[in-house]
């Protein structure tokens, strides 16, 4: 659990809410403390360093390439130009990258949170033979890197002749250790008592799996679901290998594509494409960040 | 995040090779097969090729006149990044779905040699530098097509030049380190040359002064490392002095584009690199900035001629293609020499064919003249499947040379020493 609480208290930094305000008058009225300033210090330097890369980009793409390969390199635009988001609206096919993207991160997101809920269910609540060494199993393919499986994989997808379709795409990442692991451990908090109360009233395993366990696994959902659609959204090696004509590449497949050539780099364009995938991302989270937020914090009473 | 990807990439590559000498035992031996005797119709069906970046692009729509004239052929071109393609490449060989031409980096076909198929005799590679039909010979057999090559030169600036008191640019060892020197102490840089001071691709970096002094990575019919030759030491002594004299920051920014970003401001004012930093230096330069720059031969060492190190790309067709002999046909068009020269003109790819380099096209530009000259005395990177771990150990005490001061003759033994225990093995 600690280690999926680092990265969530890292991110969680990016937007400060409205929520911080309050606190900061009534440290002023109880005559302010060194030790809160102090805090709110550090805050301010990790959110700048958080803030800078982004801040970066936003201006790099709007830049020229001239500029941008100037040295010293400048912070405000000198020339502002709209070429570097013009090479990918008017000469690439974006949208179809776009719709790849979405609709691998979608499928790979809703897949995750059903069979990983299920497994680890089954894990923490199911009595049957051979449970211990099935976890210990799930345990240790956590342990085994994804390179060591990647070209493994790839030969069972290709001779499957699925090569170059989303299944392709999707498929290997629909369930994965880290989220059983995840899942397991959340359910495992849940009161026995509630299980088995609905056990004596009838209801069926399934139904106690969508209608107990799942409402109660919200910041867990969550959580897994983050992880899992930033992964898949980033995912470069994958979708590379595994599609064999541009209509199936994903946005970062695009991006490399289009920007980084054998021996030079075009950054204009490198930085628009990223603004671009990085854009709808970074508004989902601040959508959903206060849900994402709170699941945390009821995690972590627990 | 770069690590990752570095190891990632590193992983894959090691699993893929695993994979396809596995699969190289269990087919019929490593020998490459029979070559295809090519039809004479004209060339029919769907040919697939994969090509990267920029080339992968721009073909789509150069081969629309091979496909008037061969009305029932249709070529199916997928742009792939160059970014990890040597990977893709790895992975499509090991799970059998390859394209039927693939273009492949003229230092990759030792390691994918089982997975390709010899070169038609119907096609003709004599006219093309002898330097990139060699490789692509593979043990005695011609497995891909040069498509274009490329070379490395002395990029530099001609307005500072002349501040530091030169007017031609020197074409000996001593006279670069005196224009190296001048540059520093009259035209206000902070370092005369930018070498590479180890990192990837390191040893490759010294290769152009190496072959200038003489020195060869390998014997002539790659049976023997010849790393600890004097020549060798010489010309990596000679480097080795820059750094020590200062001329030569020991801690260059690897970044792509900083060595042209260095150029421009006028802090490191030379640099060695191919014809694609032409159009790289215009555009981080600038109007009117190419009047400020030049290219020039590698300066060669007393007693011996300006030697660079080179390289290209090559097209090969893979044993699984399903269209091989429209794919040959294919390749052979692509390597006419007025093919080329269109080529050329559409991406600037320098061409593999020589009597290209008699058009017009090439001829009037200045600086492509130099890349030509050039290519007329180069040598390549060996073509044993070892050649990959060796270079890489070289990396290393390149670094250890250029950053730690390290022996170069004690050093040199001990790679010597890392290339005897590796082999020549293909």
């Amino acid at each position: 659990m600690t280690a999926q609480l680092a990265p969530v208290v890292a991110s969680a930094e990016v937007a400060p809410d409205p929520a911080p305000r309050s606190p900061v008058r009534r440290a002023r009225r109880s005559r302010g403390s060194a030790g809160r300033i102090l805090v709110y210090a550090i805050l301010l330097v990790t959110l700048v360093g958080t803030l800078i890369p982004f801040v970066w980009m936003f201006l790099g793409s709007v830049k020229t390439e001239q500029e941008l390969r100037q040295r010293p390199p400048t912070w405000w635009p000198q020339t502002f130009t709209w070429d570097n988001f013009a090479a990918w609206f008017g000469r690439l096919d974006i949208g179809t990258f776009f719709v790849n993207s979405i609709v691998v991160a979608v499928f790979t997101v809703l897949g995750t949170l059903l069979f990983c809920s299920m497994v680890g269910y089954a894990l923490a609540k199911l009595e049957f033979p051979g449970k211990r060494l099935l976890f210990g199993l799930v345990l240790v393919t956590l342990m085994v890197p994804g390179v060591v499986t990647f070209v493994p994989l790839f030969v069972v997808v290709s001779r499957l002749g699925l090569v170059s379709t989303y299944v392709a795409l999707i498929l290997p990442f629909l369930v994965g250790p880290l989220g059983v692991f995840l899942m397991r451990q959340f359910i495992g908090e849940i009161p026995d008592s509630l299980i088995e109360a609905a056990r004596i009233d009838g209801a069926s395993e399934i139904r106690i799996f969508l209608r107990i366990v799942l409402p109660l696994c919200g910041p867990a959902l969550a959580t897994l679901a983050i992880l899992t659609f930033l992964s898949s959204w980033n995912n470069f090696l994958w979708p590379l290998v595994v599609a064999q004509s541009e209509d199936m590449y994903t946005l970062p497949v695009a991006l490399s594509l289009y920007s980084v050539g054998q021996n030079a780099t075009n950054y204009g364009v490198l930085l628009a494409g990223s603004v671009l995938v990085i854009t709808p991302v970074l508004l989902l989270f601040l959508a959903l960040q206060k849900y994402f937020i709170r699941g945390i914090t009821t995690t972590g009473i627990k | 995040m770069i690590r990752t990807k570095l190891t990632t990439t590193a992983a894959v590559t090691a699993a893929a090779a695993l994979l396809l000498t596995g699969c190289g035992r269990s087919a019929d031996g490593p020998a490459a097969g029979e070559a295809l005797e090519l039809s004479d119709d004209a060339a029919a069906g769907t040919v697939t090729v994969w090509a990267q970046g920029t080339e992968g692009e721009a073909l789509k729509e150069f081969v629309a006149p091979f496909e008037e004239a061969n009305p029932d052929v249709e070529v199916e071109v997928t742009s792939i990044p160059w970014d990890s393609a040597q990977n893709k490449y790895q992975t499509a060989i090991a799970g059998g779905s390859t394209p039927d031409i693939g273009m492949l980096g003229s230092d990759w076909l030792p390691g994918f040699a089982t997975a390709l198929t010899p070169v038609p005799s119907e096609i003709d590679t004599s006219g093309i530098f002898p330097f990139a039909v060699e490789s692509a010979n593979i043990d005695g057999t011609l497995l891909g097509v040069p498509w274009y090559v490329e070379t490395r030169v002395i990029f530099h600036r001609t307005d500072l030049m002349k501040e530091a008191g030169f007017e031609e640019f020197p074409t000996d060892w001593d006279g670069l380190k005196e224009l190296a020197r001048a540059y520093k102490e009259k035209a206000g840089a902070d370092f005369g040359i930018a070498i590479p001071a180890g990192g990837w691709n390191g040893f490759i970096g010294t290769l152009p002064f190496d072959y200038s002094g003489g020195a060869e990575v390998m014997d002539a019919d790659q049976q023997e490392w010849t790393i600890d030759t004097p020549e060798m030491v010489q010309s990596l002594e000679y480097l080795k002095s820059y750094f020590d004299e200062g001329l030569a920051d020991n801690r260059p920014s690897t970044e792509t584009g900083s060595a042209s970003a260095n150029l421009v401001s006028g802090s490191v004012p030379m640099f060695l690199s191919g014809p694609w930093d032409i159009g790289g230096l215009e555009t981080a330069g600038g109007p009117g900035f190419e009047d400020k720059f030049d290219v020039a031969m590698i300066p060669a060492a007393p007693g011996a001629t300006s030697k660079s190190f080179a390289a290209g790309a090559n097209l090969a067709v893979f044993k699984g293609a399903e269209n091989p002999d429209a794919a040959w046909k294919l390749i052979e068009w692509l390597n006419q020499p007025e093919v080329q020269v269109d080529w050329f003109e559409t991406v600037r790819d320098l061409p593999a064919q020589q009597s290209s380099w008699e058009d017009d096209a090439l001829t009037s530009d200045p600086m492509i003249a130099v890349f030509g000259e050039q290519l007329e005395s180069v040598g390549i990177a060996p073509t044993v499947s070892t050649w990959s771990e060796v270079s890489a150990a070289a990396d290393t005490q390149m670094e250890r040379i250029f950053r730690g001061g390290a022996d170069v003759q004690e050093t040199l033994t001990e790679l010597q020493a890392t290339a005897d225990g590796l082999g020549t093995s293909r």
